[in-house]
Order: C-alpha cells, then structure tokens, then sequence
C-alpha cells in the first residue's frame, strides 16, 4: 500500500514522498499525473493554512468563529462554523494562529540546532520529530547509530505513544462528562509523564536524542523501576478500560461520532490510528525493523469511538512493548558503539517515524554542515483535513469528540 | 449492565501532599486580595504544546488543585489570573489584548515562555499588572506553587 504524505519542491524535479508498506521513499512525478493517482496531492501541494475556506449561505446560514481563544480548544487554532442553529454545515479551520515559521527557521542551521527546534514545533511529538529529523541527517551524512541508540529511540516513540493517547483518551472522557473515569485517566497521564522523566529526565522526552547517539542511556537501577511502573499504569488502565466499555453513557458518545470512511481516509492520505480505524494497516511498525514489531491494531467502524479503541488498544501493547524491551535493556550495555561519524560532508536525507498520531516525515538536505529544503509532513495537517470534512453534517454536541479523537494539534500542522 | 466507577482511591491515594515551592518571586504583593480563593484563565499564545500537557497535568487527582480553592475558568469575565503559555506570535497579540481586556480587575497575569528564541517573535510584550514570568516548561508542581504564592493559601492541607 502506497501513501503519499508530502511533496518535495526544494529542488527543479518534484518529488513524490511516499510511504510504500510503511517504509519512506522517493519517487519523481515523470510521465504521470500524480493528482490522478493521490487523492490528497492537491491537499498537500497547497499547504494552505486555512482548510476548506468557502463561504456558505442558505435560509438563517450564519457563521461564527469557534477559537483561538477558548478553553474548549485551549490551543491557539479557531474554527469558522456554519451553521443554522444545530448542525456544522460547514467547518473552516484556520490554523494561522499558531504558524511559527519553524520550518523556515531550521534552513542554514546546524543540524543540532535543528534538533533542537524540531523537539519544539510540537512538544507533545518531541521524540518523534527529532528522531525523524536526526534520520534524515544520518541518511545525509551517512552516519550508521548503534544498534543501542535505535533500540532506545524505538523505546522512546512508545513511551510518547503511552502519554499521548492517554492524554486523548484523558480529553475524550472529560468532554463525555464521565468525571470519575476522567480523573483516573488523568492520574494514569501524569504518571506516564513521571515516567518520561525516570526514562530521559524531561516529561516530554527533550534533550535525550541527537544526531547519531542518545545524549545519554538511562540508567540501569533506574529502568526496573520503570518498567515495574509501565506494568502497573498497563495494568490499571487495562481495567479502567474494560470498565469504560461497559459504560453506555460513555461509549454513546463517540458512538457514530464523525465517521470516516476507508475511501476517504485513503483520499486525505491519514495515517495512524484514523487510518487503522477504518481497518486499513498502514504497516508503520515496520519502521522499527530492528526490534520485534508491534501488533497492527485495527477497527472497522471509523467513528470516535473505533478511533479512542484503537489508542486504547496501543496503550496496553506498547507498556508491555516497554516492560519486556526494558528488562532486556542491560544487554545492549555490550552492544558496541560505532563511531556515529560522518561519513560524508553533504547529501540528502529523508526518514519517516511512526508517531502517535501517524507518518511523520522529514526531507532535508545538508551542505557544508548546514541544513537546507527542510520539508516537515505532520500526521496533524492530513488529520486537520479529515476534521474539517467529518464535521460536516454532525451537531454541536459532537463537535469535541470529533476534534480530539483524531489527535491533531495546531502546532504540528502549521509548524 | 452498568458498572459503577470505583470512586475510592482519587483523593486518599493519589492527592499529594507537598510544599509545591516556587522558586519564582512575585513582582507584586498580592495580601488581602484573594481570599482563598483563585480562578485562572488559561490563554496559548504560541507554545510548543508542551504547556498545554502541562496545564492537563495540573487538573489530575496527584494535584487536587480544587483543595486549595484553584480553578481554571472557561471564560476570562470570570478569573483572577491569567495564564499566557507560549511566546505570543505576532497575530496572537490582538487576541491576547483582547482577552486582557475582559479580566475583572483585581487581576494579575503570569506568563510562561517555552521557547524565548522562537523565531518570527519579537520581544516579550509589556503586559500590564505581570506579576510572575517564567521559562521553559515548568512541572505542574511549579506552576500550582507560583498559583498558590498568589492566592496566599496555606500549603499544608488536612
């Protein structure tokens, strides 16, 4: 399965970025039409950052702005909503509000420096965008990390997987009015952050990766306690959950709550969790060759609540990925450490990493030390589109259960 | 068939005890002015996320803010301080004065700047009545401390 998550311009020849059975690829558009063959190749080759911007009128259509201050969505974004009083006839989502010219910044920059920045266009994702951006570096410059370096990076996605879909799942309960499930949700977020920080000594996992080695490799005494504590948070969160399923007040209202169908999903290019809940495998563990993969979980429904299973799902496997992967972490100490030099002075890089919300891509060149054409494909921008769309036709009540169950966040799709 | 939560355990178990120190000194006293009591807005003007997670953090069971009388408000008519994360870009101002503007007086504004060299910003602007700024992404135990130095609410709950 072929998925296009960006487009390259930097250069004369444009260049497809594809993710071919979930591992990066290149391709030039020579003798096809790619808008034919990618539903989502106009969606990407625009950028904009005002998303299904038309006007719309009717008997009593008005429009009033939702954002970009309101505690509903606390993040810097707004949403242009038309309506005659119950349902979104329309949903324009402006994310001009959060635009940081990151990207822009990065462009002659050391790559550190560049690491730096990709660890805060959306903290949230910070292992994932440095990870994808120290990748492509490695790509460029042929640097070869350890074995050690990707088994722990690996490990590091997961844990930002554990927080993140916490952290949604954390949201979902909350806007559903379930106070008490909310409340031990949020226990079990704040305890994968306290978790983060035993691992790599910062609650979002920033500071601990760099170009071609870790900073620095947790330590040992420290990581039974760590994987003691994700056995536990698996534990906990697994009965919260099945407890939630038995909840119909809960589980009604993500019921049928913005559907997306598998046409669509493929149409808008999404990938993670919004793709495997319309039971499509986008095959992203499969950039984690060098550890035993993780399990492809999938729904068929689609909706909010397909979507919420699926991270729920992610959570339990990616502790128990975390507790085996740890215990067995010591061995690595006699892995041996190749120095992560520089084989080359320039080049072009791409990688693409597996984050919580989906394909992650980075596309850059280096020359004399310098990143240049820095390209940044977020798993938000797509998913933005697809909020956009499903809004369409649902009601006002629904409106946070669609937003939050695609995991999208303003800062990573304006970066 | 319905289940009940299991309700026991959020606030014997997991409600911390702690001093919550903030290592941030207040530019301004605030005695007598709030009693008890402290609601707070919170406004993104441009972060990273990162204090948008934080800020999450801070509503879970492990800080009980509501013990001490804290809570974040839906609308700004209603708060007595205002939480800005983030450095604010450009077109972020408008609605950032905007908001500053409907805060019922006596209020005071603290700001939390998670990446100072964010590029496409200028300075910090002069906002009025900016009694704390911090940088980088505090703990929520930071944050609930330089909350709690404000409201003068006495750390030692029973």
């Amino acid at each position: 399965m072929k998925i296009l998550i960006g487009i390259i311009t930097a250069k004369e020849d444009e260049q497809l970025f594809i993710l071919d059975n979930g591992l990066p690829s290149l391709i030039s558009t020579d003798g096809y039409d790619p808008e034919k063959m990618y539903g989502n190749y106009s969606m990407l080759k625009q950028h904009s950052l005002l998303i299904n911007d038309k006007l719309m009128s009717g008997p009593g259509v008005f429009k009033f702005r939702y954002g970009p201050v309101t505690s509903g969505v606390r993040e810097a974004g707004s949403f242009h909503l038309y309506t005659y009083g119950e349902k979104i006839l329309r949903a324009t989502i402006d994310m001009r509000w959060k635009h940081r010219e990151m990207r822009k910044a990065m462009q002659n920059k050391p790559p550190e420096a560049a690491l730096l920045m990709a660890e805060r266009i959306c903290s949230n994702f910070a292992i994932s965008h440095s990870v994808a951006l120290s990748k492509a570096v490695e790509m460029a410059l042929g640097i070869n990390p350890s074995l050690r370096t990707k088994n722990w990076r690996t490990l590091l996605i997961e844990a930002e997987r554990i927080y993140n879909n916490l952290h949604l799942i954390y949201k979902l309960t909350s806007s559903a009015a379930q106070k008490v499930l909310a409340a031990h949700i949020g226990a079990l977020f704040e305890k994968a952050l306290r978790l983060n920080e035993k691992l790599a000594e910062s609650r979002f996992l920033m500071n601990i990766n760099n170009i071609g080695k870790l900073n620095h490799i947790p330590e040992i005494s420290d990581i039974q306690k760590v994987a003691n504590g994700y056995r536990e948070l698996a534990e906990r969160f697994t009965k919260l959950y099945k407890h939630s399923l038995a909840n119909y007040n809960y589980l009604d209202r993500l019921h049928s709550a913005g559907i997306i169908t598998p046409d669509q999903a493929g149409k808008l290019g999404l990938t993670g969790p919004s793709l495997r809940a319309c039971g499509i495998k986008d095959n992203l563990n499969n950039t984690t060759e060098h550890l035993i993969s993780l399990p492809v979980i999938t729904k068929n429904q689609g909706d909010a609540l397909a979507r919420m299973e699926v991270r729920a799902e992610e959570i339990v496997n990616s502790c128990q990925y975390l507790v085996n992967h740890i215990r067995a972490s010591d061995s690595w100490a006699n892995i041996e450490e190749k120095d992560a030099e520089p084989t080359k002075t320039s080049g072009t890089g791409y990688a693409v990493v597996n984050s919580p919300s989906g394909a992650l891509g980075y596309y850059l060149d280096v020359t004399e030390g310098k990143v240049q054409n820095v390209e940044i494909f977020t798993p938000s921008y797509p998913g933005m589109y697809a909020v956009s769309g499903v809004l369409e036709g649902q009601i006002f009540t629904d409106f946070p259960f669609v937003f939050d169950s695609f995991g999208v966040h303003f800062a990573d799709a304006a970066c | 068939m319905i289940q009940w939560w299991p309700l026991y355990g959020l606030k014997r178990k997991l409600t911390e005890r702690k001093e919550y120190v903030s290592s941030v000194k207040l530019r301004f006293s605030t005695a007598g002015i709030f009693n008890r009591s402290l609601f707070v807005y919170v406004i993104d003007t441009g972060s990273s996320n990162a204090l948008n997670f934080e800020i999450s953090a801070l509503e879970t069971p492990q800080y009980n803010i509501h013990r001490y009388g804290i809570y974040l408000t839906d609308s700004p008519r209603h708060a007595d301080v205002l939480l800005v994360l983030g450095h604010p870009v450009k077109i972020m101002t408008a609605p950032l004065k905007e908001t500053i503007s409907q805060l019922p007086k006596p209020f005071y504004i603290v700001t939390i700047d998670d990446n100072p060299n964010q590029p496409d910003a200028g300075e910090y602007p002069v906002l009025p009545n900016h009694i704390a700024a911090l940088t980088g992404v505090p703990s929520p135990s930071q944050i609930l401390g330089i909350l709690l130095d404000i409201a003068k609410i006495k750390r030692k709950q029973p």
